[in-house]
């Protein structure tokens, strides 16, 4: 992701491309450009010219961005996507992808009836594309508010009518109203997916996910049942990355996508954090952080990390950066069903960890002993044999009795099955050059004073 | 003296206490909300028009706005700001361990992501009685920081930025268009855009630079946020006690690349903003009054001084003062003050008064000082869905007022009381004179720059945007500060960033005075048997979109509609757009899901049922 070129190709703003399709509607209250969302976006497209052959049947995609219960915490994430990046599936950018045409309350130029419109016009079946659906935040028991306001209210109806004579439409409703003709429906985070936090204990809202709520039997248009991307917040690129694989599958282009048997693409969700988590070497070796900012593994802290599906330790939180075990924090499980009643208390060292843990402390201590001395080993040039001849620290040239042994079964293991080569291991250079304090000192050259090889043996 | 309204003094020692002699001291009665004339005028005239935005788009969350406009006249006669969702958040959290308040909290916003976790932080501190350690502070302050610093390019340039674009523009004033292409932009040396319309140009949705720009700004300090931090939204370092992260050289030398990259374009967006801004107040002067309300604002100071801060309730006058804080006209410094003149009103809420229930929890703060039944520690609130009426009830918000007078919040009320207040330790980067706020930004790619953010005699939709170009610089060099003190501090061998703790049994008070991208951010907490009694969350968000409180006084987003003057061009009332109001709105920044979030008491929901009911049942 370069920086943006001084001149950026696609420009909106010519008006006289083409009439705005807003202009015959009853009124123009929110519809700032006097033109729309979309037809900026085409405008750009028109502006970017054709490629000379099609690279699969579809141009233009829909997709409507939905809110219940959320925080808006899935859209911010989304909005750090880079690969590929919103901008460019936006504004049809990224060859063979169709033009995703986002319908987001959080990014729209239009607002209200001008909005809402393009809602109606899918629910007729008169847009010129398929769409998605996408609903973020878990969906509230709307029956617990028949007669009032609803707990999750996204425009009102009827169009153009006075304010006293409308009735606020709650995002529940437009799910039920448009889930039968979307091409897919996509729960994204974790509320959207699991219920999460909204939908956790002592939820007054009757809070919980979509496909509690649209039931085991929907299936969308194409035949999908309701697509899961959890997460709390969830990684914005696994949304664009899903989206994209999506895509080119239809086009003709992409592999199948596969989900697992919960709805999740199965490419990011099927391994553990744990097993790509940059601490896993210190679990391997029994080495627990007992404080928060120690850089061990955070098992004993209160991660989760072992029995959690999810990727942010390889595909990081934002531009493959960071992530949560990556900077310190233990994993609390916010992309799973259970999050969070059968993570919390949060901090608290995960019960299954009280055997697993300590198995590999026990395990690890063995492990890391020879692993250290191997290491050692393995820090060390084939020249040095009793001197290292480092400014840094007093390193003590010679090598204990285990390490010598342990030594020549390692070596007797790398050439088993082979010819060792013949080398000389007392010959230091082929050339038989010697260092200048080498040849001035000779071997005296380095040898410490009695106290200090008495610390530099203390600190060995 | 610091309270006009509520029935408090103070002592010679700056004991708070009740005045004498009220019997009933913190009684009120609630105005009525008169329509009639409205109704007929609507219902008579053809330039009466009634103007329902739902949903208003471009801002975090649910909004819905309904004004009546009139016309002829160019102005607007009433107002109405509605927040169209509610998800009782803060029952899930009754009964549970206090520190699981910290990530269930946060998720309170996904927007601000990680100011709840803090705020809750502090009041669990309180609670618990410990603090964390300097680096643990610093650490704190500098993920704020980054918060704010893709928060500021988010408004600027996605949300209300467009409403200044070329297609806005030309759409809804043809004839600024036209002049905008003419007029030259007085520091097109440092921003690069040689006329205003080139600037409008920038604005433009999808394909305008600054607009793209801006969008992979809000990405170069999550970066940095995720790698100190872990993700953003909803991180987990943030601990009682201080942080988990693990902080390496690495971490903050890839922080410390993001923050130069950030300067340089800081340097050109401000500039480009007061370009902006001077060019509308001259095409007419009348926009001088889009969003315009008097400067009342609040603000809790954040950026805590690492060597003061001890979370206590005690001292937090002290450690307070090396905050920020203020009213608008600068009242009080003081966060006992702040917190005292707290109330919290629902008459035209979608909720029950918590009062009629009985006994009032707390009569004092625990340092005696008296309280109002309407303050958060003594509030529970009671949802009741019903019809919404712009006579009676309308939103999911509450309306929490200060001194019962009507305050706005905002990262640029933060300035302000900076400025004002004059109390910020001065360092080489940030100063603070009494009447304006200077930073020096270093060499980057561009030359060293000085900046002066002087506090406006005007107060509108342009000077908070413009302000909160100036809150990027600003916040930008407290980033910067806080990244030297980490060196600092880790150069002199304190790299501890977490304090031990234990969860207390007893019955503990405790509230946390933090800071959002929009300003204002206090958590309040009650525990006993070392479980939550109960939990309140007062955002800035909730004060600006809130309704009319039981005096009469329109919450901010109104006022600022009702003294916005029609300046669009249109032919026929069908044509009208609103876009002025729309400015007026988008200025402050609404973010609806702190708005919102607030929750219901363990009460069953009422449930209503009349005819035009639709049924969501699935
Ligand atoms: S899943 Fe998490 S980030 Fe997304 S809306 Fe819910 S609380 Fe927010
Ligand atoms: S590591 Fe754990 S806490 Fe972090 S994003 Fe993954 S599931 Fe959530």
């Amino acid at each position: 992701m370069g920086e943006i070129p001084e001149k950026h190709v696609g420009e909106a703003g010519h008006h006289k491309q083409r009439e705005s399709s807003t202009m015959g509607l009853p009124d123009q209250v929110g519809n700032v450009a006097r033109r729309t969302m979309e037809e900026l976006a085409e405008d750009i497209c028109a502006s970017q010219g054709k490629s000379k052959f099609s690279l699969g049947p579809l141009e233009k995609v829909y997709v409507f961005w939905l809110a219940g219960m959320s925080c808006d915490g899935c859209t911010v994430s989304v909005s750090g996507a880079t690969e590929p990046a919103l901008e460019d599936l936006l504004t049809g950018s990224i060859p063979g992808v169709p033009l995703v045409v986002l319908h987001h309350y959080v990014l729209q130029l239009e607002s209200g009836d001008h909005y809402i419109q393009t809602l109606i016009n899918a629910e007729q079946g008169k847009l010129d594309g398929p769409y998605v659906l996408v609903y973020e935040g878990s969906i509230p028991d709307e029956n617990l508010t028949v007669g009032g306001e609803p707990f999750a209210g996204e425009g009102s109806l009827p169009l153009w009518a006075p304010s006293d004579e409308r009735r606020r439409v709650s995002t529940a409703e437009w799910m039920k109203r448009l889930g039968p003709g979307a091409a897919a429906s996509i729960a994204i985070g974790t509320c959207a997916t699991w219920g999460g936090i909204p939908a956790a204990y002592g939820n007054i809202t009757g809070s919980m996910s979509l496909m509690d709520w649209m039931g085991k039997d929907y299936r969308s248009a194409l035949g999908l049942p309701v697509i899961n991307i959890p997460g709390c917040a969830p990684v914005g690129d696994n949304f664009t990355d899903a989206v994209q694989a999506i895509l080119l599958f239809l086009q003709g282009l992409g592999p199948l996508p596969e989900f697992d048997e919960l709805g999740r693409p199965a490419w990011q969700f099927s391994e553990t954090v744990h097993t790509h988590c940059v601490r896993a070497g210190f679990y391997e070796e029994g080495t627990f952080a007992k404080e928060y900012g120690d850089k061990e593994c955070l098992v004993e802290i209160g991660c989760w990390g072992p029995v959690v599906n999810c990727n942010i330790t390889e595909k990081g939180a934002i531009s493959h950066m960071g992530g949560c075990m990556n900077s310190g924090a233990p994993c609390i499980g916010c992309t799973m069903p259970g999050f969070p009643d059968k993570f919390s208390p949060f901090y608290k060292a995960p019960p299954g960890s009280l055997v697993s843990s300590n198995a590999s402390r026990l395990l690890g201590s063995v492990v890391r002993n020879l692993r250290r001395i191997s290491q050692r080993e393995r820090n060390r040039e084939i020249r040095w044999h009793d001197t290292v001849p480092s400014g840094w620290a007093m390193e003590r040239g010679g090598t204990s009795l285990t390490h010598k042994i342990l030594e020549v079964f390692y070596e007797a293991m790398q050439f088993q099955g082979g010819k060792a080569p013949e080398r000389d291991p007392q010959k230091k250079f082929p050339t038989g050059y010697q260092s200048l304090p080498d040849r001035v000192y000779t071997k005296d050259y380095q040898q410490l004073p009695e106290d200090r090889v008495l610390k530099t043996e203390k600190r060995v | 003296m610091c309270f006009k309204n509520l029935p408090v003094e103070f002592d010679a020692q700056g004991n708070a206490h009740l005045k004498g002699g009220v019997v009933d001291p913190y009684a009120y009665k609630p105005r009525e909300i008169k329509r009639d004339k409205l109704e007929e005028l609507l219902a008579r005239n053809g330039h009466i028009k009634d103007v329902s935005i739902s949903p208003v788009t471009r801002v975090a969350g649910a909004l819905s706005f309904h004004a009546v406009a009139d016309l002829q006249e160019r102005k607007f006669l009433e107002a109405n700001s509605v927040a169209t969702i509610f998800r009782g958040y803060e029952v899930i959290l009754k009964g549970r361990d206090p520190r699981d308040a910290i990530y269930i909290s946060s998720r309170a916003c996904g927007v601000c992501g990680g100011v709840h976790s803090t705020a809750a932080c502090e009041a669990i501190e309180m609670a618990f009685g410990i603090s964390p350690p300097p680096l643990g502070t610093v650490l704190r302050n500098l993920a704020l920081a980054l918060d704010f610093l893709y928060d500021h390019p988010l408004h600027l340039f996605l949300l209300a930025g467009p409403d200044y674009s070329q297609v806005v523009v030309q759409a809804t004033s043809p004839a600024m268009w036209e002049k905008a292409t003419r007029t030259e932009a007085p520091n097109a040396e440092v921003h690069q855009f040689k006329t205003i319309g080139d600037i409008m140009k920038g604005l433009n949705p999808l394909s305008g630079k600054l607009y793209l720009d801006g969008l992979k700004m809000t990405r170069t300090p999550r970066e940095a946020y995720s790698v100190l931090f872990g993700k953003y939204p909803h991180p987990q370092t943030v601990v009682p006690g201080g942080m988990s992260s693990t902080v390496t050289i690495t971490d903050f030398n890839e922080t410390y690349t993001r923050l130069q990259k950030m300067i340089d374009w800081t340097k050109r967006m401000i500039l480009l903003w007061d370009d902006l801004t001077e060019f509308f107040y001259e095409y007419n002067p009348e926009y001088k009054k889009v969003g315009a309300r008097a400067a009342n604002m609040i603000d809790l100071g954040m950026w805590d001084d690492e060597n003061s801060y001890d979370a206590s309730y005690a001292r937090c006058n002290e450690w307070g003062e090396k905050r920020s804080v203020i009213d608008g006209q600068l009242v009080t410094t003081k966060l006992q003050q702040l917190n005292l003149g707290l109330e919290e009103f629902v008459e035209h809420s979608y909720y029950e008064d918590w009062n009629q229930n009985g006994k009032q929890r707390f009569a004092t703060d625990p340092s005696g000082a008296p309280l109002s039944p309407n303050h958060p520690w003594n509030k529970e609130t009671l949802p009741k869905p019903s019809k919404e009426s712009w006579k009676d009830r309308y939103t999911w918000d509450t309306a929490p007022r200060w001194d019962r007078q009507v305050v706005e919040a905002g990262c640029y009320a933060r300035i302000w009381t900076t400025a004002a207040a004059g109390l910020m330790p001065k360092n080489e980067f940030l100063e603070s004179t009494g009447h304006s706020l200077k930073f020096h930004m270093p060499k980057t790619m561009l030359r060293a720059m000085d900046f002066e953010w002087k506090i406006p005699t005007l107060w509108n939709a342009f000077e908070r945007n413009r302000a909160r170009a100036y809150c990027m610089g600003y916040n930008l060099m407290v980033a910067y500060t806080m990244v030297l003190k980490a060196f600092d501090l880790l150069r002199k061998g304190e790299d501890k960033v977490s304090t031990k703790f234990e969860v207390p049994m007893g019955e503990r008070i405790g509230v946390g005075f933090w800071g959002a991208g929009r300003g204002y951010l206090s958590h309040h907490l009650t525990l006993d048997k070392g479980a939550i009694t109960n939990y309140q969350i007062v955002t800035p968000s909730t004060f600006n979109a809130s309704p009319k409180d039981p005096f009469g006084n329109p919450g901010p987003y109104e006022e600022a509609v009702l003294n916005t003057p029609i300046l669009e061009d249109f032919d026929k009332p069908s044509d009208f757009t609103g876009v002025d109001m729309l400015r007026a709105i988008r200025s402050f920044d609404p973010c609806m899901p702190c708005t919102t979030h607030i929750y219901g008491g363990e009460r069953e929901i009422v449930r209503e049922v009349n005819t035009c009911a639709c049924s969501a049942e699935g």
